[in-house]
């Protein structure tokens, strides 16, 4: 956090205890810094992204990661893998989901043994190449664990950097979201030039 | 500020259980009219820097919501079915904090109409609905949308919507900024010749009573207000209402019980404290604003030998004739970015439609608005016919800054099947038995329904969209506005509460919130709870003044 504003829990505990309309007027430029902090940057140490997989085991998270990486594939803009998405998914497996992690091992077990009876036990699926791997995906995409590799997967990209994925905010790059929470007009590219509410014959807009 | 408490033992004027929309108000009113008052809320006191811009937290983690492990329910679609817990969510979904709803809503203020509330005389009797009148008018409550506009503080623009009903002033504070979406809905509805006007919203516009105005974070639905600018209760009437001194906000305090006496009179309640110790909080009067899920299943917990079927249940309504407010819309793709991340969730409106009219050959009126959701929630599903993952699906995701929603939001019809009751089984985590729902849509909402994205998909052809994704209209198996469960009316032997809120059969307990509501409105049921709370308010006090309590 950029320590050269006031602290965020301090100032808005300011705007709580202090605020008239000629304070806020004064130091609207602060307030409207320290809603931009809101969400985006940590609050403490405990929101520090994890750095280490601690859930799954190595195998298992580089089976995970390959499929994470087909469902949101990388190559011009930023794809799974490039957001760290499995971050996210083995620290989700292991803390708010973990009621979850028996029956998403489950299904990954499954899915890794059904890979190995068609492509023999000593090639992984992170192993396989790209066109090997959409062609397996194709045929299981529609089982409760796909489903839920692909659920996670996009948590992974978009959710806040603190849970461990969309690294250096690449999911929000690539939906076009911009890393800042106070916005004022125009917007979007239609209402850069509206004119204004034109009144409706018969009516008669009017205001304190 | 050095804030009152009282003790359990000591005997207050008014227990108020919630602290939400209709809540604080109550609070605020009673305490500010010189009574003592205890306000129990299930879940903590958040401060403005408590609230994140978080939305895995808040829309996927039950962040500030009822949970599905702490707060679990059950469901079932008919009386004869089973009912069971939905996989990972309760069907009936509200903030746990202080502020109550109040905190996470999208704050879209919309009064009812004149016709909102003599639609039963209006339109007689519908087969497998229960269509009545209020017991009020339009005219009785104005007073009291207006006072909410003031007091709590709304944005809009009075007088722009030719299908408005009549008021006595205008909004306290202008409109907030159009955005891309908004102009895009007015474009389309304009030349279809409809009439959408500017939002009125619960959200400051410019400063207002000590409160800055919006930041446009994006971020309403769902989440709270870091800056205060949201008219949320927990930042308006319940710091005024403890600046009475004669008002405490008892945050983690979960009442499962009223306590009542021999003669029929409630004498405080029972409550689990932040340790999960049972305590008991003595009162001469007791207000339930729990909102339209916990306030019946409170009653019908607090079954005792003098009332076998739930507390001021003689009628057999409460819980009964669940509303939610269905409603049909569409998702459009437009050729530039529209950013709808940024701004506040709506700023155009229409109610063109809002009237039900019997040639359509069947009930149900409603609103449009233009809005847009976190990214999210929305990147967990596509459209139908676009890839679910690989190169289409990153396509999609990448597109998404060009997308908006016009949402459809309609009534729909008390049924008297459709209801919250207690499971026969399920407990939550205190043991407390656990809230059964059961719900089926009427034919005539679904029909509705399906007219609305009809004239969504329309709206936004007009306005030039390259994609329109049309709305699916599914069976509700849930929703957040939970209305009609504690019905007011005259006649004691179909209704809970009278016109000044007093339960028929306990003079000393009031209820006031969504339950209250006879019709569903046609989809932004806030601003009416708060004007029932104020209106309420006045009449309690008048009752307690006089001794008539």
């Amino acid at each position: 956090m950029d320590c050269t504003t006031p602290s965020r829990r301090s100032f808005l505990a300011a705007v709580g205890n202090l605020a008239s309309a000629g304070w806020i007027a004064l130091n609207w430029p602060q307030i409207a810094l320290a809603a931009d902090h809101a969400g985006h940057i940590h609050h403490a140490d405990a929101d520090v992204p994890p750095a280490t997989l601690k859930t799954l085991s190595a195998a298992e998270a580089a089976d995970v990661d390959a499929i994470a990486n087909q469902i949101v594939p990388g190559g011009a803009t930023p794809g799974a893998r490039d957001a760290r998405a499995i971050h996210f998914i083995d620290n989700a497996l292991g803390t708010f989901f973990a009621a979850q992690l028996p029956a998403f091992r489950k299904g990954l077990g499954e899915f890794q043994a059904a890979y190995a009876a068609q492509h023999g036990a000593d090639k992984p699926f992170a192993a396989a190449a790209d066109a090997e791997q959409v062609a397996w995906l194709q045929q299981v995409d529609r089982t409760p664990f796909f489903t839920a590799v692909r659920r996670l997967t996009v948590l992974g990209l978009i959710a806040l950097p603190k849970y461990g994925g969309n690294h250096d905010n690449l999911g929000w790059k690539l939906l076009g979201v911009e890393d800042n929470h106070v916005w004022s007009p125009p917007f979007g590219y239609y209402d850069r030039d509206y004119p204004g509410f034109e009144p409706y014959p018969g009516t008669k807009p009017y205001t304190a | 500020m050095d804030r009152k408490t009282f003790k359990t033992s000591e005997t207050v004027d008014f227990v108020v259980v919630g602290s939400g929309a209709s809540g604080g108000i109550m609070a605020r009113e009673l305490s500010r009219a010189g009574f003592s008052v205890v306000v129990m809320e299930q879940g903590p006191r958040m401060q403005p820097e408590d609230f994140e811009h978080d939305e895995l937290k808040y829309r996927h983690l039950s962040g500030i919501t009822n949970s599905p492990e702490a707060n679990p329910q059950t469901f079932r679609h008919a009386p004869d079915e089973k009912a069971v817990r939905l996989g990972g969510r309760n069907p009936l979904t509200y903030a746990r904090i202080v502020g109550g709803s109040s905190a996470h809503f999208n704050a879209n203020f919309w009064r009812l109409h004149e016709i909102d509330f003599i639609e039963g005389s209006r339109f007689g009797s519908i087969p497998g609905a229960s269509l009545v009148d209020w017991p009020i008018t339009y005219a009785e409550l104005e007073p009291y949308y207006t006072k909410v506009e003031w007091e709590v503080g709304v944005s809009g623009l009075a007088g722009a919507s030719p299908f408005d009903p009549w008021r006595s002033k205008p909004y306290p504070m202008p409109p907030l900024p159009v955005k891309s979406s908004g102009v895009l809905f007015e474009r389309g509805a304009r030349k279809l010749g409809l009439h959408p006007f500017p939002a009125p919203m619960a959200i400051a516009s410019v400063p207002f009573k000590n409160r800055p105005p919006c930041v446009q974070c994006g971020l309403c639905g769902g989440f709270g207000c870091e800056v205060m600018a949201k008219s949320s209760s927990v930042w308006t009437v319940i710091p005024e209402a403890e600046a009475t001194g004669n008002c405490e906000i008892r945050p983690d305090s979960y009442v499962f019980r009223i306590g009542m006496d021999k003669a029929g009179r409630a004498t405080g309640v029972h409550y689990f404290d932040k340790t999960r110790v049972e305590q008991f909080q003595n009162a001469r009067a007791v207000v339930v604003c729990a909102n339209g899920s916990e306030t019946p299943k409170l009653l019908l917990n607090s079954e005792n030998s003098l009332f076998p079927q739930g507390l001021a249940n003689s009628s057999g309504a409460v819980g009964r004739y669940l509303m939610f407010n269905k409603g049909g819309g569409a998702m459009a793709r437009f050729e530039h970015p529209l950013n709808e991340y940024k701004g506040a969730n709506v700023t155009r409106v229409l109610h063109d439609f809002y009237d039900s009219d019997p040639r359509r050959g069947f009930y149900g009126g409603g609103g449009f608005d233009a809005r847009s959701g976190g990214p999210l929630t929305w990147g967990q599903s596509v459209p139908k016919g676009t890839p679910a993952w690989g190169q289409g699906f990153k396509d999609y995701l990448e597109s998404y800054t060009y997308w908006m929603n016009c949402a459809g939001h309609g009534t729909s019809l008390a049924q008297e099947n459709n209801r919250v009751d207690i499971d026969p089984e399920l407990k939550d985590a205190w043991g407390v038995p656990a809230m059964r729902v059961t719900y089926k849509d009427h034919p005539d909402d679904v029909k509705h329904a399906e007219w609305q994205v009809e004239r969504a998909v329309e709206i936004m052809d007009a306005a030039g969209a390259r994609e329109i994704v049309r709305g699916e209209v599914g069976e509700a198996s849930g929703g957040v506005h939970l209305l009609g469960t504690c019905r007011m009316g005259n006649d004691p032997k179909s209704s809970v509460i009278d016109k000044y809120h007093r339960t028929h059969d306990v003079r000393n307990l009031f209820l006031c919130d969504g339950s209250s509501m006879v019709t569903s409105g046609r989809g932004q049921p806030t601003q009416t709870i708060e004007a029932l709370a104020f209106r309420a308010a006045d009449f309690i006090t008048r009752f307690a003044k006089a001794g008539e309590i």
